[in-house]
């Protein structure tokens, strides 16, 4: 089982004195904002008969077929390359970065690029450098190193000062910095590493389905097809692959790893550099700007048609059914982190009963967000309703795995009183705040995966894009994936205003 | 070597304990130390004492700042990095006597003649641990002797001390000073036993509600001004 350690961490609160009755209002504004929404949202089951789906997947599940797919051996390498090299790569970028993260140009640079999810990303290349390797280890890395570069300036940055105070002020920067800061915050940014790469493994199984040679891609088919025994055996496959990393890449093998990954790395192809020259030049240009020899020759009437047109037909009602969407699937994230913490909380339940909830947990945070959606969605039929399913089993798991770590920690309080009284009166109150300021950090994760979605079919921003991208109109997707890139950091920005939270980083995939 | 004249301190609130300003030009600062008069000359060994809350350790810190250059500071705040080893902690030391590659190569592979000169140092300081322990499995007093050792692997001519010896017993404290006043042309240390400033230093000089009120260069003062001195302070 794998232990995301910057996870681990309870983000800290700017002021933890909060008034009689804050956490009641917080709750009730959230579900009341899904009541609001809830009528404008589309969750109708399409689907005319779940029950028989829901019957050959759960059969599927009993007898998975592990022998089902050809080139099973390939895909999990693949998986495996595109994560260590994404990483790698991720955090060669990255790390450099860090250090002059403070500059306002590089920072929000790098907000911009994380805004945009590694599928966007992959799309993006995939018109330029087709399925070759490169697409999917610069969609990974891309987003990774804006993220390492701020996640690591973060945490050099609330190392202490005072080992620098005592070196020696005549040596030289690189000495001081590397000993007074970088050894100090070593095994933090080594944990926050290793977290990614577990992020970097989901990240690349889910690029398979826009047609990477990943398990994602092998998954997708088998589910399309109906194989569900093929499709049940590939999601095992994955989550014990997720689960066990500690166990097969403990850091020292790390460098050995990327030497295999890069030497049986599929063979990339020649990059068509009059392709790429044509993609920047033309194909993502506006088509007003793109068929015009000279700046004069603009037509300035049709770019601003075009643009306005994109904007009401596209943008704002993508934009829309984004929020819609993550407003919704935030309060079904509190219901099922609330349900699946006292599940798995040994405050209630006698232990072995807890081990049960715990490996639960583990499978809800371990299958990706979209894998999820992606399964919900050949069930229910294509509607908001198992993307907000999706998003609140993931998300709820990874919430309720960190709260239960952190509930079974507090001492039970030596008093007469019953299991469920115990639990209601002393467990609840006492991690309640923190579990939420976790679920409003996750948010902005919700946001991400949500605009992804629309690649499923959910009528989300991806949703757009995607069939731009399937229309070759480039120039379309482009800027819809900015207008996603905006609407993420704009609603990053307005929670941390609203929610007056420290800003620490909790930045994941 | 130093002369302070008029000196005024700010311990300045907003900030950090390690923020001090000269002038009081942030309101919501408060004044540690009142025109303060003093001259230290190279080669003396000059002991700080006082009630605490006087001004000791901020007088300390703005003397490391106007000597720093060829002065080695041993704070009461230890700041050891706490995931590096006693002997890379001990070796933050001589950072300056090395180009940067070598401390970056030291720290993935140690250098025989640092190892060789710190073990040393350790003996002597009575540091009977294993050099590649974490220092955040030591004990109070052993964490504070990595950080002794620390300042005097810096090789100055001055050694400023705040405290260095709080946790340590009597003995100990008394053989390690000897050690770090022998290997010192100058030392400037906040200590808070009296009876071994009085007898360890050339020099005493004590302070009071941040101003000096003794100072054995200009008068002879012996055990019971001082011992009046905290009398008067812990009643006031």
């Amino acid at each position: 089982m794998s232990q995301p350690k910057q996870l681990q961490q309870i983000p800290p609160l700017k002021n933890p004195q909060y008034a009689l009755g804050y956490w009641q209002k917080v709750t009730l504004s959230i579900w009341l904002i899904a009541l609001i929404v809830l009528p404008f949202a589309d969750i109708e089951i399409v689907n005319f008969d779940p029950f028989l789906e829901l019957t050959r997947m759960v059969e599927g599940l009993i007898t998975p077929d592990f022998f089902a797919t050809e080139y099973l051996w390939q895909a999990i390498m693949q998986t495996v390359n595109f994560a260590i090299i994404g990483v790698c790569l991720g955090l060669v970028l990255g790390a450099p970065l860090a250090l002059i993260y403070q500059h306002p140009l590089i920072s929000s640079c790098c907000a911009f690029l994380r805004a945009i999810h590694e599928i966007f990303w992959a799309l993006l290349f995939l018109q330029v450098f087709g399925l070759s390797p490169l697409t999917g280890i610069l969609a990974i890395s891309v987003p990774f190193a804006a993220t390492f570069a701020r996640v690591f300036h973060d945490i050099i940055n609330q190392s202490s000062d005072s080992p620098l105070e005592s070196i020696d002020s005549r040596a030289d920067m690189i000495s001081r910095f590397t000993y007074g800061k970088i050894a100090q915050v070593m095994p933090q940014l080594m944990s926050y590493t290793r977290y990614r790469f577990e992020c970097a493994l989901r990240s690349s199984a889910v690029l398979g389905f826009i047609g990477m040679p990943t398990l994602g891609f092998y998954m997708e088919t088998a589910f399309r097809q109906g194989n569900y025994s093929e499709g049940a055996a590939l999601l095992m496959i994955f989550i014990a692959l997720i689960g066990t990393i500690r166990y097969w890449c403990p850091p020292k093998l790390l460098g050995v790893y990327l030497v295999i990954a890069c030497v049986t790395l599929i063979d990339i192809p020649d990059i068509n550099s009059s392709l790429l020259v044509r993609f920047i030049t033309h194909d993502i240009l506006p088509p007003a700007i793109a068929n015009a020899a000279t700046l004069a020759e603009v037509q300035w009437s049709s770019l601003t048609a075009w643009f306005s047109d994109l904007l009401s037909e596209q943008a704002i009602p993508g934009a829309i059914a984004t929020i819609t969407l993550a407003l919704l699937a935030l309060a079904a994230t509190h219901f099922i982190s609330l349900s699946a913490h006292m599940m798995a909380s040994k405050h209630l339940w006698p232990t072995p009963l807890t081990w049960l909830g715990r490996f639960t947990l583990l499978m809800g945070r371990s299958v990706p967000e979209y894998i999820l959606a992606f399964i919900f969605l050949m069930l229910l039929g294509p509607s908001m309703l198992p993307a907000i399913i999706a998003l609140a089993i993931h998300n709820g798991c990874v919430i309720a795995y960190l709260a239960v770590k952190q509930s079974n920690a507090i001492a039970p309080q030596e008093m007469q009183i019953s299991r469920l009284n115990q639990f209601n009166y002393h467990i609840m109150p006492t991690i309640y705040p923190s579990m939420m300021a976790l679920m409003f950090y996750r948010f902005e994760i919700i946001v991400r995966e949500t605009a992804v979605f629309g690649i499923l079919g959910i009528m989300t921003l991806g949703f757009y894009i995607d069939s731009n991208f399937s229309e070759i109109r480039y120039s379309n997707a482009l800027m819809l994936i900015t207008c996603t890139a905006l609407l993420n950091v704009a609603i990053d920005i307005i929670s941390r205003r609203l929610l007056k939270f420290e800003q620490t980083s909790q930045v994941s995939c | 070597m130093l002369t302070l004249a008029n000196l005024n301190l700010h311990y300045d609130k907003t900030a950090g304990a390690n923020f001090r300003k000269k002038t009081g030009k942030n309101k919501r600062s408060t004044q540690v130390i009142f025109d303060l008069n003093l001259t230290i000359n190279e080669g003396e060994k000059v002991a700080i004492i006082g009630p605490s809350g006087a001004g000791k350790s901020s007088l300390l810190h703005h003397i490391y700042q106007e000597l720093t250059t060829h002065a080695a500071l041993c704070s009461q705040r230890q700041s050891l990095v706490d995931n590096l080893s006693i002997y890379h902690n001990i070796f933050m030391g001589a950072l300056a006597r090395h180009h940067w590659l070598f401390n970056l190569v030291n720290l993935v592979r140690p250098f025989k003649q640092d190892l060789h000169d710190i073990a040393a140092l350790c003996q002597q300081l009575e540091l009977d641990q294993p050099l590649s322990k974490k220092v955040d499995q030591l004990s109070g007093g052993q964490r504070q002797r990595v950080a002794l050792a620390r300042a005097l692997y810096q090789q100055q001519d001055i050694f400023i001390g705040d405290e260095p010896f709080s946790a340590l017993d009597p003995l100990m404290t008394s053989r390690l000073l000897d050690t770090v006043l022998a290997r010192h042309n100058s030392v400037i240390m906040v200590i808070h036993d009296r009876a071994l400033a009085m007898s360890a230093f050339d020099r005493v000089i004590a302070l009071d509600k941040g101003r000096l009120i003794l100072d054995s260069q200009q008068q002879n003062i012996d055990q019971e001004q001082i011992t009046a001195l905290y009398q008067t302070s812990a009643i006031a």
